[in-house]
């Protein structure tokens, strides 16, 4: 791992980050361009990142119940990969995973959470919806009480891991604010639909969801979600993942861009003997220690209980701009090669794009943190 | 049946190795700083090949290990992948030792560990290729001994192993307790798991040194002495073989390389 200020693991931390980076280097990276280039997700790999744990790995009881900063580190080598690859874990252990742990009753726990930390049940988080990003307080998927059970109407869209989900967390709209409700995919009435066409994350499912008069059991509710902040609070789990990921998406960008420099010769001696090759290369070491450095502390603060949401926003957008910013950097200095699959960089600036996207834009996050700043709401 | 796997830290084999420096004074390889050291690979077949006997007949595996403080961490490994216990054995006058040093101080820790009935090393440690230890374990412990094993089966009371040679494989029976070294063709070790990486972490390594292993008297001091350890050096040079004709330049050649007394 790229480690230029000697940033000091734990034994556990370094035995899990190595024990990922291993495992991704042999089964992982040789799959990934072509999954990326086919647009398919690598699924196979589903079993193998149960059997090692990475699905709900911080989860205690029934995951390992790892620190959050070996959480983190996890997403990092993860992402180093494919943000895709990052992004179905993330998924399945921050965004369902977590729900179902910290809002939902014991029956659900004991029905889902089991098969999930194996990968026998695969999940989705549907909060974004056609007409409602940023702003998801005015969504209009709604839920009406039927009886002793619920109706489920409305569509969300850019579903991660949407076709291929057996459960859904859907966010709706109740007669008492907005809940959070675990939908099992077969339902009458729920169907999804992929969305093609991607430029970016190609190596991940997403998709469109659409519910029909989906008739749910009055089991279905996550009892403990309170409104719109429990959807909040789940992407702010997702995100604490981003801020480590980011920077393992950076790593990956500089260490292709560092290789290549040294043995591409240009006007007789290799492009990293020129000054502004060095002065890009200093850059982005920088860039990155600097974000790894933010992330591990936002580990440290997470696992003493410290954290505020509004330091997961901070980091959040620092480091995934830092990452495509890095990336963005180290394509120049492939030069044509930038631009080919065969090389990671290109993969990774594209699937970037989405991560200063998804789980609250840079600009939202922007707001969150000058509201915090200045006592001001600037959304609307 | 009761396992104890042999199991050393080495520099990562993966490093290049115009990486590493050689210290001549001090007769010893120096590796490039910042990049951790591993379990050997070999060690690492051997540990799954314990996992496997252990999941197929129950019983307990531990781990074994002569280095520094900084081996903890591949014994660590060691619990995260399944073994039940691990010892570390750290003392300054057996880590300078050779590879009697190293099967005495083994074969005591084993002898203090107790109850075994196999006890499984890889064939060599990628550092120093020797390939002595397992052998000398079996000598000091008096137990059969069978290098290089590919596969292990249990019978009736005893071991079968399948033991690579030449042309072909020898299958041989053995009464245990008895010694084997493993090679890769055993099987790819296992990643650790997460849940048992936090199991690792909560698990206590007792410290043992010369004097908790009866060692203190000298009785471990080495047999060889290392006289120089150095990088060769290596030239090369290139000759033209120059000629009108393909003819020509392959009789010039030939005259060379007889000159040389190649051909
Ligand atoms: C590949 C991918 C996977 C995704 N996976 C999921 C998923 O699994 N589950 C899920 O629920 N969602 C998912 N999303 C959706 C994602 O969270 C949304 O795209 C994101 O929240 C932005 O919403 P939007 O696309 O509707 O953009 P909009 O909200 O329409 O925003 C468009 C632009 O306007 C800006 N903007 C909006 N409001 C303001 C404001 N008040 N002030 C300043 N600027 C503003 C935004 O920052 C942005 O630049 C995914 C998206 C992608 C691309």
């Amino acid at each position: 791992m790229l480690n230029y200020f000697d940033v000091e693991l734990s034994d556990e931390e370094r035995l899990v980050q190595r024990t990922t980076r291993d495992w991704i280097d042999a089964e992982a990276m040789p799959l990934i361009a072509e999954c990326f280039e086919a647009g398919q997700f690598p699924a196979q790999l589903i079993p193998r990142l149960a059997e090692l744990g990475l699905l709900g790995a911080s989860l205690p009881k029934y995951g390992a119940g790892l620190p959050y900063s070996c959480y983190g580190l996890i997403c990092q080598e993860l992402e180093r990969c494919d943000t895709g690859l990052r992004s179905f874990v993330s998924v399945q252990s921050s965004l369902c995973m977590y729900p179902i742990y910290t809002f939902g009753t014991e029956e659900q726990k004991e029905r889902y959470l089991p098969k999930m930390v194996r990968g026998e049940l695969i999940a989705c988080f549907g909060l974004t919806e056609p007409d409602h990003g940023s702003d998801p307080s005015s969504m209009e998927t709604r839920v009406e009480p039927d009886g002793d059970g619920w109706v489920l109407n409305g569509t969300k869209m850019w579903i991660t891991n949407g076709t291929i989900a057996d459960l859904a967390i859907i966010w709706a709209r109740s007669p008492d604010g907005i809940r959070g409700f675990a939908v099992e995919t077969d339902t009458p009435g729920f169907s999804a639909r992929e969305v093609h066409h991607k430029l970016s994350l190609r190596a991940s499912v997403t998709a469109e969801l659409h519910f029909q008069d989906v008739r749910l059991p009055g089991s279905a509710i996550l009892p403990g979600t309170t409104g719109l902040g429990s959807a909040l609070k789940c992407l702010n789990e997702a995100r604490f993942g981003i801020a480590w990921g980011t920077v393992g998406a950076a790593m990956a960008c500089f260490e292709s861009a560092l290789e290549y420099s040294k043995i591409r010769p240009q006007f007789g001696k290799p492009i990293a003997g020129f000054q502004l090759t060095q002065l890009k290369l200093a850059d982005m070491l920088t860039a990155i220690t600097q974000g790894q450095l933010l992330a591990l502390q936002l580990g440290r603060l997470k696992d003493s209980g410290r954290l505020r949401p509004v330091q997961v926003s901070v980091a959040k957008r620092a480091n995934s701009m830092m990452a495509l910013e890095v990336a963005r950097t180290a394509r120049t200095i492939l030069g044509g090669n930038g631009i080919s699959l065969e090389h990671p960089i290109f993969r990774h600036m594209v699937n970037l794009e989405t991560v200063i996207t998804y789980e609250g834009t840079h600009e939202i996050h922007s707001l969150v943190i000058g509201q915090d700043l200045t006592g001001l709401a600037a959304y609307s | 049946m009761n396992i104890i796997v042999t199991i050393k830290q080495v520099p990562d084999p993966d490093i290049p190795p115009i990486h590493f420096k050689v210290d001549e004074a001090a007769g010893k390889v120096v590796p490039p700083p910042g990049v951790a050291p591993v379990m050997n690979g070999y060690d690492a077949n051997a540990l799954e090949a314990a996992l496997k006997l252990k999941e197929a007949h129950g019983g307990r595996v531990t781990a074994i290990t002569l280095g520094g403080q900084e081996a903890r961490d591949t014994l660590k490994r060691a619990v995260a992948m399944g073994a039940d216990a691990a010892v570390l054995i750290d003392d300054p006058n057996l880590r300078e030792g050779d590879s009697f040093t190293t099967a005495t101080a083994l074969a005591r820790a084993i002898e203090k560990v107790g109850e075994y009935d196999l006890i499984l090393c890889g064939r060599q440690a990628s550092d120093t290729d020797a390939g002595q230890v397992p052998l000398g374990l079996g000598e000091i412990l008096g137990l059969p001994t069978i290098s290089p094993v590919i596969a292990i089966e249990s019978t009736n009371g005893g071991v079968k192993a399948h033991r690579m040679i030449e042309d072909g494989q020898q299958v041989i029976e053995a009464q245990l307790p008895a010694v084997m070294a493993v090679s890769s063709e055993i099987g790819e070790p296992r990643y650790p798991p997460l849940r048992g990486i936090m199991m690792a972490g909560r698990t206590q390594i007792p410290v043992w040194t010369a004097a908790d292993l009866g060692l203190d008297d000298g009785s471990a001091a080495p047999k060889v002495q290392l006289r120089r350890l150095y990088i060769e050096s290596r030239e090369q040079a290139c000759e033209l073989v120059d000629g009108d004709t393909p003819e020509e330049i392959a009789a010039a050649l030939a005259q060379k390389l007889r000159e040389a007394k190649l051909i």
